[in-house]
């Protein structure tokens, strides 16, 4: 006969298989009935959290790969191990490959990191000024203005730890990213890329260096500009 | 390899490689060393194809052989569990990601040993029994791995001033 406590805890263990003894309090006890419905919807949240989007091909690419000979695994492991190390990647058109990061082209990785995070210009995520503000605290940059509407904000991988991504659109409604890296140092004062139609400035500031990217040299030069005005970096 | 075994196995890329890049986020929380794991996975997979005798048991050999690839790719021989209780786990508070608290985030804080039955079990739908064959210990084990964290979800999600408190 399941109780209550029993009942807890096979739904707790798994919500979508319950013993016909579980069932069959659950149509008798109230409680368990709330605490169940209480779990599912905890479940149905749980489920679109962790269903993050799927690149796209990925299946194609799959089977290209196999159909091309399925390359030997002792060729592909390795870039799985560098990739680890480092996370960083040239991709276009389907096509990945490794760059050693032992190269200084700081503004070239990081455009490429905005590549690779398309859905940072269409997701809105920890969209909070005040979050921002303190990011940038901890970073080593004091804010002396706002730089603009924060839409988008995460902590990625980069290599030897990780470095705030952040998506933001100035007053002007362009938008621009701003890649906060810490722990690296820039040989030079600054760095400038353009990559598939990408354009970005990397300076030494705060606890590394940061880099700003948008879609046009004129954007890029105004971004710089703001952020140079408007934010004061120690050390 | 036969053209039907090609086959075979490009049905099961297209079936389940989605889930399996879900599941490779999880554990390395990274989208380009997930695509890696998936697509080792499947090479691997493809090298050993003919050894797969039933083939509704591709899932849970791919999932098996992704496992194997991230902790290989780790370096370790089995992944870390522990059984500290995750109410008293450091899981980010309002506080701390201001105020747009996002399950995503407190899925992310869960240990290891944790998140993975967890994701096996909500995106899989697996249950504990076949989770644990796959991770190769008990059901009784699992099952304690998956009421741990949904506790610790239902206290957050329930009452997150409570983390704040917590502080």
């Amino acid at each position: 006969m399941t109780n209550c406590l029993d009942f807890r805890r096979e739904k707790l263990a798994d919500p979508r298989h319950l013993s016909p003894g579980a069932l069959a309090h659950m149509s008798d006890c109230a409680a368990c009935r709330g605490f169940s419905a209480e779990i599912n919807e905890n479940e149905a949240q749980l489920a679109a959290a962790l269903d993050v989007p799927v690149p796209e091909g990925l299946a194609e690419r799959i089977v290209l790969r196999r159909r091309a000979g399925a390359r030997n695994v002792a060729k592909a492991s390795p870039r799985l191990w560098a990739m680890a190390a480092t996370v960083v990647l040239t991709f276009a058109f389907g096509f990945q490959q490794w760059k050693d990061f032992s190269s200084q082209d700081y503004a070239r990785l990081a455009i490429e990191h905005v590549m690779h995070e398309p859905e940072s210009f269409t997701s809105t995520r920890l969209a909070d000024p005040q979050l921002f503000r303190s990011v940038m605290h901890n970073f080593g940059g004091e804010m002396q203005a706002s730089l603009g509407k924060v839409r988008f904000m995460k902590l990625c991988p980069v290599p030897d730890g990780t470095g705030w991504h952040i998506v933001f659109e100035t007053e002007q409604g362009e938008l621009a990213t701003l890649i906060l890296i810490p722990a690296k140092r820039m040989q030079s004062q600054r760095e400038q890329a353009t990559v598939g139609g990408w354009t970005a400035l990397a300076r030494p500031g705060g606890q590394g260096y940061y880099a700003v990217i948008t879609q046009s040299p004129e954007t890029l030069g105004k971004v710089d500009e703001l952020v140079r005005q408007r934010v004061r970096w120690r050390g | 390899m036969s053209l039907f075994s090609q086959r075979q196995f490009d049905q099961a890329a297209r079936a389940y490689s989605a889930d399996l890049y879900r599941y490779a986020y999880w554990l390395c929380r990274d989208r380009f060393v997930a695509e890696e794991l998936v697509q080792e996975t499947f090479a691997r997979a493809w090298k050993n194809w003919d050894s797969l005798e039933d083939l509704a048991a591709a899932k849970p050999w791919l999932i098996t052989i992704l496992r194997n690839e991230h902790a290989r790719l780790y370096e370790r021989k089995r992944l870390d569990y522990t059984d500290d209780d995750p109410q008293e786990l450091d899981l980010p508070s309002a506080a701390q990601a201001g105020s747009h608290l996002e399950l995503e985030q407190l899925v992310e804080a869960l240990p290891e040993t944790y998140r993975e039955p967890l994701v096996l079990q909500v995106l899989g739908g697996y249950e504990c029994k076949e989770i644990a064959e796959m991770l190769g210990t008990t059901e009784g084990a699992v099952m304690t791995r998956l009421t741990r964290p949904r506790q610790a979800l239902r206290a957050h999600l329930s009452d997150p001033a409570k983390a704040r408190v917590a502080q």
